[in-house]
């Protein structure tokens, strides 16, 4: 607990300088109304990681703690909403540090299983879900064919095999593009080793290959990089730094509309609105930051502070070009939302 | 999860690769890099490391100051973080010698970021070259003399944001351009000062996602001209001029390559990334092609006649950086077709191949090859032209005796003209598309003329009277064709074949064309599908020729000259790379080469823009050029 203190008094002691800088670089006359850009006192290993998904995941009593705030820019210590996860999963029951993105996926289903488990107890009632829109469950289907929000905004479907395309974890290769990382994802898998294919015609374990489509285009597009790569020599996993550049705008290329009754548009058109950052050089340590866009500005979150910075400094996260240097502060999860839906 | 052969940072990097017409090989003794290499920190930033190159009148005595007496006139320039260097550059024949530079500059707070000789002033032993740099400013220096050194927008008053392209204005002994983040472009007139204030901006001209100004003072002073491009602030990335000098293409972060009639200043074109912002730009030899390269890792060609996205390249792994034409390696299948360049749209069975390259931050380096069979429009009619393969002439329709250079544009024109009636007369939908794009045609056919009598009257460039003797000729031929007028409504023109549409259709031509309203040609998402933006399986794909991992770092610069290529990468180093020693198959080439050459000298005043392609040419020495095809052969 020592460290959440110091941590505290830190952030009270910087608190006046930082807050009114970020202020005084977006200008008072344009600081969005209605905003609130808060940093989250580091509670040891939670707060770091959930910085990225508050612009997206609207958790109630958080949410409602900063938005009755009455200073436009802050920090709030997530103590509530730390306790709750501790409570629902006792793998966070503790202070060891924790994947951004094992994390980012537990709680999107953690989610929809609360939303799915209200609904259950409430059937043919007009809800009114979490994101505000009203969802009617019909009592007669199945509760879980019903999409939840969080389907709506995370989930695409994938042609060869029906599957949630939450975070997608794709592999990196240096000096590439993550347009390049998510072909190579998509084109074609090779099954063979232990990954072997069980063919139903010789009903033995053979290498196949399968490619995958994307069928259904989710509202936001959550690209997991895969980072850290085992290695056999060491005998441990490390980090790979590997420069793999990420543009503002994204499109897919590996769409296809077979049924034309599918109400997904294949031309969506992303941009990139979230970062989180994994800093340091090894995977079983280091520090979360998260850059986000938010009505034009990017700001960046780093524990309690919060920065505007220029677009252009993105390219600070993109990665290394050689493995010399140690650290690195490198893209982990990239959020790209459908422009379709912004507007 | 997928299996992904980490590939990228574990293939070996290739010193020698193979195409058709042989090996191109690295030359190890011709790495230009800074003089002293100890010490060198990798990753130093993002540092975009540029190459100019120029090839200096031949002195008298061959003792020029800043040669080093072995008789190279070419003079190389590249920057790397802060620092700036010119060598002597001695091609392949020769080691580099990087002891003594012709000039070196190390900069304080502020890196440079790119630079241009200006090849109209140069003598033996002075050449103006100017640089931009990464706070806004510009410098124009002598690097051989050293006696000239000026400041252009010294305070930041005229932009404060990383000057990101610089080029002289072809042609121009005191005009350049110079682009910068801040989504602006600016005419500069070396002469000029800027001012003790920031400029005072009027409207000039104001046209769909552009606007052009100048500035409101009583004494003129820099800049002449301040472009306003694409959406707000949307960085430009590079812009380039047509090789007859009379169009510029721009492309920015906001994704669009936009084309513009310099002179004119009206907009002729445009384009948009798949995703992405665009990097890159360059003009097919014979200006019939726009390539680009960007964000979306692809190569994207677009047709200046059609003004139609034809083609996408994939194969790169990264953003793509650098997109040249390769000048010296053009191929005809058949050879009949030889004296009808600028003909070719309309013979499909003169095909022709342009031969491309790209750089990209992938360290790769592609090659592709361009064929008119998937460049040109599918299903297109054929012409009821007929070429006879010995005469010098093209005859289209009884107009004789034509020769080339002072055909080669015009020919051009009307032959544009011709096509895009096709395409309007067969669009199904109609009559709304095609008068704005016969509007477009109409503005360009005025436009060219126009630029003629300007541009030789304020570049004061060689022979008016050919040019606009082109003009004229280039007006009776249209007239003569196919009884297509230049302004009249082509909507009532007869199109030969009805069918070239189909492809080209989606009724939503507009987009593409410069007449497309405001507002809804600029959303990006409004695009997809349309000649400006075709979705993926609309249009053709093409795969390198060559794809070859080259450098260590990411590849920032490519030329493609006689003897050699030269490529650059982020950490400093510039690579040379020799052609093949004999091309079996270049051997008509040269021909090639000089013919569309000679088409292309005609009607353009000159080269400053490209300083890869073959400046001495250009100064219509037939010797010099003569000898250059003679080091290709």
């Amino acid at each position: 607990m020592s460290i959440c203190q110091d941590l505290g008094l830190n952030f009270q002691q910087r608190m006046g300088a930082n807050i009114s800088q970020l202020e005084r670089d977006i200008g008072s006359e344009q600081f969005p109304p209605n905003e609130h850009y808060f940093g989250l006192v580091n509670f040891g290993k939670h707060a770091i990681a959930i910085q990225f998904y508050r612009p997206y995941i609207f958790v109630d009593h958080l949410e409602k703690n900063i938005a009755t705030q009455k200073k436009k820019v802050g920090s709030i210590a997530p103590k509530k909403f730390i306790a709750r996860l501790r409570k629902e999963k006792e793998e966070f029951d503790n202070y060891m540090q924790q994947d951004a993105h094992e994390f980012l996926n537990f709680l999107i289903n953690h989610i929809n299983e609360i939303i799915l488990a209200e609904r259950n107890q409430s059937t043919l009632k007009v809800q009114k879900n979490t994101s505000g829109e009203n969802v009617t469950c019909n009592g007669t289907l199945p509760q879980n064919t019903e999409p939840t929000w969080v389907h709506e905004i995370f989930q695409g479907t994938l042609t060869s095999e029906t599957r949630c395309l939450n975070c997608e974890t794709v592999d990196v290769g240096q000096n590439t593009s993550i347009t390049h990382c998510l072909k190579c994802f998509s084109d074609t898998e090779t099954l063979n080793n232990d990954n072997k294919f069980k063919c139903d015609h010789c009903s033995s374990y053979q290498e196949a290959q399968k490619r995958m489509r994307v069928k259904k285009l989710p509202l936001i597009l959550a690209l997991h990089l895969k980072r850290f790569k085992y290695m056999e020599q060491y005998n441990r996993h490390i980090k790979v730094s590997h420069r793999v550049v990420f543009p503002l705008e994204l499109r897919l290329f590996n769409t296809k509309c077979f049924q034309s009754d599918d109400a997904v548009n294949p031309d969506r058109l992303y941009d990139l609105v979230a970062v989180v950052v994994h800093c340091g050089s090894g995977p079983n340590r280091g520090h979360y930051i998260s850059i986000v866009k938010s009505h034009g500005f990017w700001l960046l979150f780093d524990d309690d502070m919060v920065d505007k910075i220029d677009a252009s400094a993105i390219e600070d996260f993109y990665g290394l070009t050689s493995d010399i240097q140690k650290s690195s502060e490198t893209g982990y999860i990239l959020f790209y939302q459908s422009r379709d839906a912004s507007c | 999860m997928a299996v992904q052969p980490d590939s990228g940072g574990k293939d070996d990097v290739k010193t020698q690769f193979a195409t058709r017409e042989g090996t191109y090989r690295l030359m190890t003794l011709s790495e230009y890099s800074r003089p002293n290499r100890v010490g060198y920190t990798s990753g130093a930033g993002s540092s975009h490391v540029r190459v100019s190159l120029v090839s200096l009148p031949p002195g008298s005595g061959g003792g020029a100051p800043g040669s080093d007496g072995h008789g190279s006139d070419d003079r190389i320039c590249f920057n790397h973080g802060k620092e700036l260097y010119v060598y002597v550059y001695r091609g392949i024949k020769k080691a580099a010698d990087l002891s003594k530079p012709v000039d070196k500059k190390m900069y304080k707070g502020t890196n440079p970021t790119c630079h241009d000789f200006n090849t109209v002033t140069m003598t033996p032993d002075s050449v103006s070259l100017v640089i931009g740099f990464s706070t806004g400013q510009i410098q124009l220096i002598d690097p051989i003399k050293k006696e000239l050194s000026k400041l252009y927008n010294e305070e930041r008053l005229i932009d404060k944001t990383r000057v990101t392209c610089i080029k002289w204005v072809p042609g121009s002994s005191n005009l350049f351009i110079a682009a910068h983040a801040s989504g602006q472009l600016y005419v500069y007139n070396e002469e000029l000062t800027c001012g003790t204030t920031a400029p005072h901006y009027q409207i000039f001209k104001q046209g769909d996602g552009y606007s052009i100004h100048t500035c409101r003072t009583k004494s003129t002073r820099n800049p002449l001209y301040r472009w306003v491009i694409g959406a707000e602030g949307s960085c430009i990335n590079e812009f380039a001029f047509s090789p007859c000098g009379a169009n510029l293409a721009v492309v920015s972060q906001d994704g669009f390559l936009r084309v513009f009639h310099y002179d004119t200043m009206e907009l002729i074109g445009r384009a948009r990334s798949y995703f992405g912002g665009f990097l890159c730009v360059c003009w097919s030899p014979d200006g019939k092609y726009v390539v680009v390269g960007g964000e979306d890792d692809l190569v994207t060609v677009w047709s200046f006649s059609e003004l139609r996205v034809v083609a996408r390249g994939q194969g790169h792994r990264s953003w793509v950086s650098v997109v040249a034409f390769d000048p010296y390696v053009v191929s005809f299948s058949d050879p009949e077709s030889e004296e009808s360049v600028e003909d070719d749209r309309q013979k499909p069975e003169g095909v022709q191949c342009y031969r491309l390259g790209s750089v990209s931050q992938d360290t790769q380096l592609c090659l592709w090859d361009l064929t008119e069979d998937v460049l040109k429009p599918p299903m297109r009619a054929r012409a009821s032209t007929h070429l006879s393969p010995n005469s010098q002439s093209f005859s289209p329709n009884g107009v004789p005796g034509m020769k080339l250079p002072k055909g080669g544009k015009t020919s051009k024109i009307g032959h544009k003209h011709a096509e895009l009636s096709q395409t309007a007369a067969g669009e199904a939908s109609g009559a709304k598309q095609t008068k704005s794009k016969a509007n477009n045609v109409a503005t360009l056919n005025i436009s060219v003329g126009k630029a003629k009598e300007e541009s030789s009257g304020t570049l004061g460039v060689n022979s008016l009277t050919q040019r606009l003797a082109g003009f004229s000729f280039g007006d009776r031929r249209s007239e003569h064709r196919r009884n297509f007028s230049l302004s009249s409504k082509p909507v009532e023109q007869k199109a030969p074949a009805a069918s070239a549409v189909a492809l080209r259709g989606r009724g939503a031509g507009a987009g593409a064309g410069a007449g497309a309203g405001a507002g809804d040609a600029c959303d990006p998402l409004k695009l997809i599908g349309t000649p400006a933006c075709p979705r993926f399986d609309e249009c053709p794909v093409l795969e390198p020729l060559v794809c070859k991992k080259i450098a260590h770092e990411r590849l920032t610069a490519l030329l493609f000259r006689g003897e050699y290529l030269v490529t650059a990468c982020a950490d400093g180093c510039v690579n040379t790379w020799a052609r093949p020693a004999r091309a079996p198959s270049a051997e008509r080439a040269p021909r090639r080469l000089d013919r569309s050459e000679r088409a292309d000298r005609a009607d353009r005043p000159d080269r400053a823009d490209r300083p890869d392609r073959p400046d001495r040419a250009d100064r219509t020495d037939r010797t010099d050029r003569v000898d250059r095809i003679d080091l290709v052969d």
